[in-house]
This record gives C-alpha cells, sequence and structure tokens, in this order.
C-alpha cells in the first residue's frame, strides 16, 4: 500500500518531465532531418559493410562502422538537434506554452535534453547493432577475429558518449548564443579542428580520430583484461589498418579509388593512441557532458523569455 | 484578505537602455476583475510576464496569493492560467493532444484531465475542431484553444492579455461574456488597450502609462475621481445662432462655451459651480434662442475621456515626476 503511494507520487511529481520528454520525441520524431538522418545512416552503413565485406577483420569492420558517428559526418547533425530548444523562435512557442506552466526551467531543459539523448543513441543503436551483429556472425573470406561482447559493449558506449557529449555542447551553445545557426556554425569551428585544440593542452587521445583508432583494439579486449594489459596487447597491424579504414571511407563517399599507401618520416607522426582508458574517457567525455547541462541550465535560468 | 497580486517597487530595465515597467505598486483584489489598461509599450505584457516568472524585476518583487514570483516559482505559476497575446501554439498538435499536454505539465491525474479536456473543448467551441491540427486554425480559433489551455488547472487567477486582439464581433462578445462569467469565482486580470472591453467587465482599474501606475482603483473611483464639469449639446439651427449662443453662455458666471463646426456646443462648468443649476441656466437660453436641443452628451462617465485625461496629466507632470 504505501509503495503504490509513494509510486503514485514520484509518478505526479515526474508527470511534468515524462509530458515534455514524450512530446520532444514525438516532434524530433516527425522532423525531417531525424527521418533523414535515420535513412542516410542506414544507408551509409550498408554501403560500407558492402565495399569492406571481403576486406576488413570484424573489429576492424565495426571501427569503420563507427568512424562517421565519431569523426564526420554525422556529428553534424548530432549538434544540429541539440541546438534547438531554447533558441530562435522556439522560445517564444516555449514560454507561451510551457514555462508559464507549473514547471521548472530545469525540469524543461533536462526533460528536452534527455529527448535528443535518447533519440540520437536511437537512431545510432538502431542502424548498428543489427549491423555489427550481421558482420560477426556472417562467414566471411577474411581471416578469424577477437572481437569480444564487452569490447563490443564498450566500444558502443564510447561513441554513445561522444554523441551524448556532442548533444549537450549544442545545448549549451544554442542555450549561450540564442541562434541557432550561429550556434551550429560556432561549433563546427570549434569541432573540425578539435584534434588539433585537444593536442595543444596534451589531451589528443580524447580526440575522435584517437578514440576510432583505438576502437579497433577495445573491440577485441575482454572485461578481466586491465587498461595496462591491453596497452601491451595493441596490435600494431591496427595502426596501419586504421589509415587504411580513413581513406577507405573517404573513397566510398566521393566515389574516387583509395590512394596508395605513402610512407611518411618518423619525425613527421604524432603520438598515436592505438588504445583507449575506459576510465579516462568516461571522464573526459562525461564530466563536460555533466557540465554542459549545468551550465546550459544557469544561462537558462537567468534569462528573460 | 490577502490581494491576489501584490508588487512592490517592481522595476525592468532591458539592458540597462529601456525602462519597461517602473517603480510599480499594485494590488489587484481577490475575486475581482482587474483591467490593466495602457497604450502599446506601456508595460503590461512586462508586467505579466514577470507575475509568471517568464522575466525577472531588476528591482522591487512581486507574490500572488503571497508567494514571491520567480523562474522556478512553481507553486505560483500552479495558480495562473496564462493567455498570451496571439498565443504561439505548437502547430503540430491536435487541440486534444496540447490541452493533454499542458494537464500532464499541471500534474493533474487522467481521471481529471480526460474529462475537463473535453469540457472545456465544448465550452470555447472546438469539439467540431478536435481532428484538426492546430497550424490550420484561424487566430479565433487559436485564442479560444488559449483560452481553454489557461483553463486546463482551473487556477483562481487568470492572466489575459489582450484577450479580444484580432477576434471578430461574435468571438469578442463571447470572450467579454466568458471573462464576465469567469469573474464570479476568479480573480481575473484583463491587459488591454481597448477601452470598451474595460467598460463592460472590469470592476478594478490600473491604468500604465511609460512603465509606471498611473492610476489604481475601482472603475468607481476612477470615473469619479476624473468627473469632467463639461457637456456636449448637439443642436439645430443656424451657425450664426450657435455662435450666439454659446457668447451669451461664457457671459454666464463660471460657465464657458465654445461652438464647433459640427453644430455642437461644449460647454465647460467651472470647479464650484453647481453642475445642474448651471445646466439649467444653458437650457434656459437655448429655449430662448431660435435653436433646438437634439441631444445632451456627457462626458462625465466616459472611460474614455477618464483615461486620455490620465495619460495627458502623467505627460504633463513628467518632469515633476
Amino acid at each position: 500500500m504505501d509503495s503504490t503511494v509513494k509510486t503514485s507520487k514520484i509518478g505526479t511529481r515526474m508527470m511534468p518531465y515524462m509530458a515534455i520528454l514524450k512530446h520532444d520525441m514525438k516532434t524530433l520524431w516527425r522532423s525531417r532531418l531525424v527521418r533523414l538522418w535515420l535513412g542516410a545512416t542506414a544507408l551509409l552503413t550498408l554501403l560500407l559493410v558492402g565495399s569492406n565485406w571481403a576486406n576488413f577483420m570484424d573489429g576492424t569492420l565495426i571501427a569503420l562502422l563507427l568512424f562517421p558517428y565519431l569523426v564526420f559526418p554525422w556529428f553534424f547533425v548530432v549538434v544540429v538537434l541539440g541546438v534547438t530548444p531554447v533558441s530562435g523562435s522556439q522560445a517564444e512557442t516555449l514560454a507561451d506554452g510551457i514555462l508559464c506552466r507549473p514547471v521548472s526551467r530545469f525540469e524543461y531543459l533536462l526533460a528536452s535534453w534527455s529527448a535528443r539523448v535518447v533519440l540520437v543513441l536511437s537512431v545510432y543503436l538502431v542502424v548498428i547493432i543489427p549491423a555489427i551483429i550481421l558482420v560477426i556472425l556472417a562467414k566471411r573470406t577474411v581471416p578469424e577475429d577477437t572481437v569480444t561482447v564487452y569490447g563490443i559493449i564498450t566500444a558502443l558506449g564510447v561513441v554513445g558518449l561522444v554523441l551524448t557529449f556532442l548533444v549537450s555542447l549544442g545545448f549549451l551553445a544554442g542555450t549561450l548564443l540564442r541562434k541557432p545557426l550561429l550556434a551550429v556554425v560556432v561549433l563546427i569551428f570549434i569541432w573540425y579542428p578539435i584534434g588539433l585544440i585537444l593536442s595543444i593542452f596534451s589531451l589528443e587521445e580524447f580526440s575522435p580520430i584517437s578514440l576510432n583508432r583505438a576502437i579497433s583494439t577495445q573491440l577485441r579486449r575482454s572485461w578481466q583484461e586491465t587498461d595496462a594489459e591491453a596497452k601491451n596487447n595493441t596490435k600494431v597491424h591496427d595502426t596501419e589498418v586504421f589509415s587504411d579504414q580513413v581513406s577507405n571511407f573517404f573513397s566510398l563517399l566521393s566515389g574516387a579509388p583509395s590512394k596508395p599507401k605513402a610512407s611518411k618520416p618518423d619525425f613527421f607522426e604524432g603520438e598515436k593512441f592505438d588504445d583507449l582508458s575506459l576510465f579516462r574517457v568516461s571522464l573526459g567525455y562525461g564530466l563536460p557532458t555533466i557540465a554542459s547541462v549545468i551550465l546550459a541550465s544557469l544561462c537558462f535560468y537567468w534569462r528573460d523569455l | 484578505m490577502e490581494p491576489a497580486i501584490r508588487t512592490e517597487h517592481l522595476t525592468k530595465i532591458y539592458s540597462q537602455r529601456l525602462i519597461a515597467v517602473n517603480d510599480m505598486n499594485l494590488q489587484v483584489p481577490c475575486g475581482s476583475v482587474f483591467g490593466l489598461l495602457g497604450p502599446n509599450g506601456a508595460g503590461k505584457t512586462t508586467t505579466l510576464r514577470l507575475l509568471l516568472g517568464l522575466q525577472r524585476p531588476t528591482a522591487g518583487f512581486a507574490q500572488v496569493f503571497g508567494k514571491s514570483c520567480g523562474p522556478n516559482a512553481v507553486r505560483v505559476r500552479s495558480q495562473i492560467g496564462y493567455l498570451p497575446t496571439n498565443p504561439k501554439l505548437p502547430g503540430n498538435l491536435r487541440p486534444i493532444e496540447y490541452l493533454d499536454l499542458l494537464g500532464r505539465l499541471s500534474r493533474l491525474p487522467g481521471e481529471v484531465r480526460k474529462p475537463r479536456i473535453s469540457a472545456l473543448l465544448r465550452a470555447v467551441g472546438l469539439l467540431g475542431a478536435t481532428d484538426q491540427r492546430i497550424q490550420t486554425f484561424s487566430t479565433g480559433m487559436c485564442t479560444r484553444l488559449g483560452i481553454a489551455a489557461s483553463l486546463v488547472a482551473d487556477p483562481p487567477l487568470l492572466l489575459w492579455d489582450e484577450p479580444t486582439a484580432g477576434l471578430d464581433p461574435a468571438a469578442r462578445r463571447f470572450t467579454l461574456e466568458l471573462i464576465r462569467e469567469l469573474g464570479k469565482t476568479k480573480s481575473v486580470v484583463v491587459a488591454t488597450h481597448i477601452l470598451s472591453d474595460i467598460d463592460q467587465i472590469c470592476d478594478h482599474l490600473g491604468v500604465m502609462h511609460e512603465g509606471r501606475m498611473i492610476f489604481t482603483g475601482s472603475m468607481q473611483d476612477m470615473k469619479q475621481r476624473l468627473a469632467r464639469h463639461d457637456f456636449t449639446l448637439e443642436l439645430q439651427g443656424a451657425a450664426e445662432d450657435i455662435r450666439r449662443l454659446a457668447h451669451e453662455v461664457t457671459g454666464l458666471e463660471g460657465i464657458n462655451a465654445l461652438a464647433n463646426a459640427g453644430r455642437m456646443l461644449l460647454v465647460k462648468i467651472a470647479d464650484g459651480r453647481s453642475r445642474s443649476r448651471a445646466l439649467a441656466e444653458v437650457l434656459k437660453l437655448i429655449d430662448e434662442s431660435n435653436l433646438s436641443l437634439q441631444a445632451i452628451h456627457s462626458g462625465q462617465n466616459t472611460t474614455e475621456n477618464a483615461y486620455l485625461q490620465l495619460l495627458q496629466e502623467d505627460e504633463a507632470h513628467g518632469f515633476h515626476r
């Protein structure tokens, strides 16, 4: 009896949050941007799997499938989805319809942010999981690989975390700058050279390129393996394959044939991050995500509507 | 009894440049229909948004039923039903979906929400449009849906911002009658610059000008306070006779008269002079002349005159302020 009362109290308390979450998800799902994105991501995944079916081992192919989410081009869609909730003409509809009701601004922001995160992760997982299952279970003419379930889950988690961070960054930029177009332009100028920016602060291992390079290794890790052990087991082969992946990806998009391999002098190459520490990556992307949401909430709290 | 709304030294300055609300002290009695009157840009909408916590005051404070207003004042907003001017509604929803969303935002359980939504849709005459998306609605339909939206949580205080803006005569009459009906059980604040609306429905009034509250009180107070000691007499006869009459009337003690082109005679009575006696003397002169009296218009009870006089006085005293 007591627990029922408690549940209904929580249900009543959470009612506005759930209502906004549901409403925002419905609205987003009906938008052309999301539907186009879903179609495009499914098509690109299919093309990547098809064109590399007989070329790469499981781990390498899965890492290639995750490349569009980490590096290019889907970050752009994710940022645009994050930017919109409290910027532009949306703010007026918000004030007239939702924020003049008994809803706190934090409740609204949290629900709106959750809706975007859930939607972005849903589109990503709905496409990528069947593709991964297909790659692992199919009998292909490539050598056997040692991809683990733990590795797949953590790799998907890392990419999911980066996507969540991108939504939050878009959310913060939209709240701060108010104009959606300006926010998107600013974020593109920040995110494109992010590798360079991170390398200035010796944080290059967090750059999307470094993460994508490390994912093939992560996919082969078992849950008992520690970060240190994994570092020793990193396959040198993966490093070489990574550059193949990237050129393959872009040649697929452009339709041009892959460029022949060029050897670079050692001094030209920066530090390579062929492995990732889950703990560090979780903190590296998790904390800025939380900070972005808190900053966006504070900024929105002080704003006049 | 605690007032429905109380503000003290409420001030809102935008970007250190524009004073939207200037040191406003206001008390709206519980159960009253309060008209917030003022020209465009007087600060009416800003005042309502400050009460809702959509904007933060630069100085002073506002309270609704004794609770402070602010961005996170959920309890305050649970007691307010707000209707914005030409409300911006989510066009992709249907009326029932929209009202259901608002009911959920107000934490209304399903068993209360559902019957109330259908009753409200019937009351505002939108039952026949429940399968249409809001984006297909006309201005009048949007306003009616906005009215229903403001009533979903059955709040004790309604803040309606220009509820008759853009409505056709039938919809306007419907809205005014609804306000009168709602005023029997709720406190209602109607912000408008349409004087006839105020005249028809309000029992209390606040006049705003350039962000300042230049008058608050009952409608009767306003009319009494600003009693104009003048009449306009509509006459029939030659223009020369009217001019002569004006001359004769001006000769009477404490009375001044002015004839205008439209065969009207404006009679102004000095303070302290009995209005009835002065009028009797003027009428006697008309009777003795070749003119016939068509109508007498008194400015005393016209809210419009009082309102315009208030604005003029406020502008004239601007420097002293």
